[in-house]
């Protein structure tokens, strides 16, 4: 399994020391993850005021130790690993609170990854009311909204850094209930972010009467990407994790909205809860397979657990990342195994940062520790037309460790080009230098090339894309080699009963608030949602009013005006009878 | 599309994808394809997909990638090993 069959490494039990923070009183605790007797991964914490914690953190252990594997030299010393430390950019703020990490945030000088994803929450208000959801105005109490000058603020400080963020998504709330969404969009393509992406339930994209042109209003000012909530394909889901009737149809008039308009990339997003809509995964699965001219990818999210809950029910809520891809291989008759398909997001980093050297672009980082996140591609084999990860095309491990030797060799290379004639010859030699530094790269990029291609088992036009991916690395063949392939994803956000502060200090996907005394603050993901969003909203909240409290009928998902706009109508101007109801 | 259909109780579908097979297969690679025809358009004479040397080096890699897959199976695994060991090697030589 996982390369590592007839290795020690799966006999010997896993264990590490890391920190933690008390589920009730937040405080910053030692903690251990390690392997018990019935081979799965716990972490174990105790905190002197409020006692012993104990909380699955994998319930495959054979799995969780491939995901910690580290390539090692004869010497014993390590080649490369799974885990890594990215370029953090320089800090914003000081480590003012003694306790470290996570109460600095942010983004504070512990942290070791950049930001790969900047997130902006554009309102609380939202048309559902989901039971489990952190940011809704009505249990809020208070408006969050940030003004478009404030919006340029955050965005500014996030393309600014040595190391800009590429992408940007909008969450909330339902970002898409503000009325000047597509200008939001538009000021985020111009700030130069290559992916501009907005979290949605699908909201502004569903309506009725207006909705098309909308999304064909917000495509064109700049939106790339839907991540939409999409838990399974049966109304019975929805009714369950959203509290709404009839749900599909909403969601299907967002997908033929999209179709219609040519915005051809969707990524479903699935929160995954026992019981409830893992028993929808291959559903989803299906379902995306069906609708590829518009579904890019899948994001399987297992539930993070906030507030308080006894350690009964933690049991029966806790769901892990190994648990989702078992629970994929299991209804997808094995095709998509959890033994061969997944790798942690962090697989790619070397690999990302040689094209991005070799083809000048922004690298990518996604230097997230092995347990946020798992990924696999599926492609149609050429010959079988079946369905087949991504896997089955080349030996990805034997790819990673090319691609990281490489990287060992030339990465001093970034830093410091080739200066000969400029060493020679003073400043007149720069010009000749800059034509050796562009044959430099040029024999690079073929060795790169070639030794991608020895390990790969399939021909055929995804891999001659796949090709023009490792020469160019840029947009156009990252976009075009997606939409002939479909990402699965399972990412597990953290809460603080599984916090490990060696994820959070290499989290790569950071919110960004203005604060009202000018300055942004940058909060990794996990961190914003266990420890700071309280305070947080607490210095930027709105007085709510009454028209806002009142604006949806969440028990329909639709504006009150909407409703009302839809019921009128049948009504004709002269008091008679509508031509429709004759 | 191959599956089994089970109805629950209380109306969940559930489908077991007994085989990931997709009768969708040619509409992935039309999706890729449309994507470099809408780049095309879109980005002109700056797209690389109009770039006649680009779109020669592509072509033959492709011309040397149908080659390898059939000299690998010729090879069988253990050779085919050896070989990858060594170009390894080569490929990293002088870096």
């Amino acid at each position: 399994m996982y390369h590592l069959d007839g290795t020690d490494i799966l006999d010997a039990k896993y264990y590490r020391k890391t920190f933690s923070v008390c589920p009730e009183c937040l405080g910053r605790i030692p903690a251990v993850v390690k392997e018990d007797d019935d081979g799965k991964v716990y972490m174990y914490k105790t905190c002197e005021e409020h006692g012993d914690f104990r909380d699955l953190i994998s319930s495959s252990a054979k799995y969780y130790k491939w995901t910690h594997y580290a390539k090692k030299d004869k010497d014993g010393k390590v080649v490369w690993q799974f885990e890594k430390n990215g370029d953090a950019n320089p800090p914003d703020c000081a480590i003012e609170d003694p306790r470290g990490c996570p109460y600095n945030c942010g983004l504070c000088a512990e942290h070791l990854s950049t930001c790969s994803l900047a997130l902006i929450d554009l309102t609380n208000r939202c048309n559902f009311n989901c039971n489990f959801c952190y940011a809704n105005v009505e249990k809020a109490g208070y408006l969050i909204e940030p003004s478009m000058e404030e919006l340029e603020r955050i965005m500014d400080h996030f393309r600014n850094k040595p190391f800009p963020a590429v992408a940007i998504m909008f969450t909330g709330g339902e970002p898409t209930v503000r009325k000047d969404f597509p200008e939001i969009c538009k000021m985020a393509k111009d700030k130069g972010f290559k992916e501009v992406i907005v979290a949605t339930n699908g909201y502004g994209f569903q309506k009725k009467k207006g909705g098309l042109e909308w999304t064909k209003k917000v495509y064109e000012m700049g939106l790339d990407t839907l991540y939409f909530q999409f838990d399974g394909i049966n109304n019975v889901t929805y009714e369950k994790t959203r509290g709404i009737k009839n749900l599909m149809q909403y969601k299907m008039r967002v997908i033929e909205n999209c179709r219609k308009v040519g915005l051809s990339s969707i990524n479903l997003v699935a929160t995954i809860a026992r019981g409830v809509t893992d028993i929808e995964v291959g559903n989803i699965i299906q379902f995306a397979l069906d609708n590829i001219d518009v579904v890019r990818g899948i994001t399987f999210q297992p539930v993070s657990l906030c507030g308080r809950i006894s350690a009964e029910e933690m049991r029966d809520l806790r769901i892990t990342n190994a648990d989702v891809i078992q629970e994929i291989d299991n209804q997808t008759g094995g095709k998509i195994g959890i033994e061969t398909s997944w790798y942690p997001l962090s697989t790619i980093v070397e690999f990302g940062r040689i094209i991005a050297y070799l083809a000048e672009v922004d690298p990518i980082e996604f230097t997230c520790h092995p347990d946020c996140g798992f990924a696999s591609y599926m492609v149609v084999d050429p010959d079988t037309k079946e369905m087949v990860p991504i896997t089955d095309y080349f030996d990805p491990l034997k790819v990673i460790d090319f691609a990281n030797r490489f990287w060992a060799k030339v990465k001093h290379k970034e830093k410091e080009p080739l200066k000969f004639f400029e060493n020679l010859m003073g400043d007149a030699g720069k010009t000749l230098d800059n034509g050796l530094n562009f044959l430099d790269k040029t024999q690079l990029k073929a060795r790169f090339l070639l030794g991608v291609l020895q390990y790969i088992k399939k021909p055929g036009k995804l891999m001659e894309m796949f090709s023009r991916l490792v020469m160019n690395g840029d947009w156009e063949s990252i976009s075009s080699f997606t939409h002939g392939t479909l990402l699965l994803s399972s990412m597990h956000f953290q809460d603080a009963y599984n916090m490990d502060i060696e994820r959070t200090r290499r989290c790569i996907v950071h919110f960004g608030v203005a604060m009202p005394d000018g300055s942004v603050k940058e909060v990794p993901f996990c961190t914003m949602n266990t420890l700071h969003r309280p305070d947080i909203e607490k210095q930027v909240a709105k007085k709510l009013t009454q028209k806002v409290k009142q604006e949806f009928d969440t028990s329909l998902g639709q504006a009150r005006e909407d409703i009302e706009r839809e019921i009128q109508p049948k009504v004709a101007q002269n008091g008679g009878i509508n031509k429709e109801e004759k | 599309m191959p599956d089994e259909l089970v109805e629950t109780k209380d109306g969940m579908k559930l489908r077991k994808l007994v085989e990931l097979k997709t009768t969708t297969a040619e509409e992935y690679q039309k999706a890729m394809l449309d994507r470099v025809e809408y780049f095309k358009e879109k980005n002109q004479q700056k797209s690389q997909f109009n770039s006649f040397l680009q779109n020669t080096v592509v072509k033959a890699f492709s011309t040397l990638l149908d080659l390898k897959v059939n000299v690998d199976k010729a090879l069988g695994e253990e050779n085919l090993k050896k070989v990858h060991e060594v170009l390894d090697n080569v490929l990293l030589f002088g870096l």
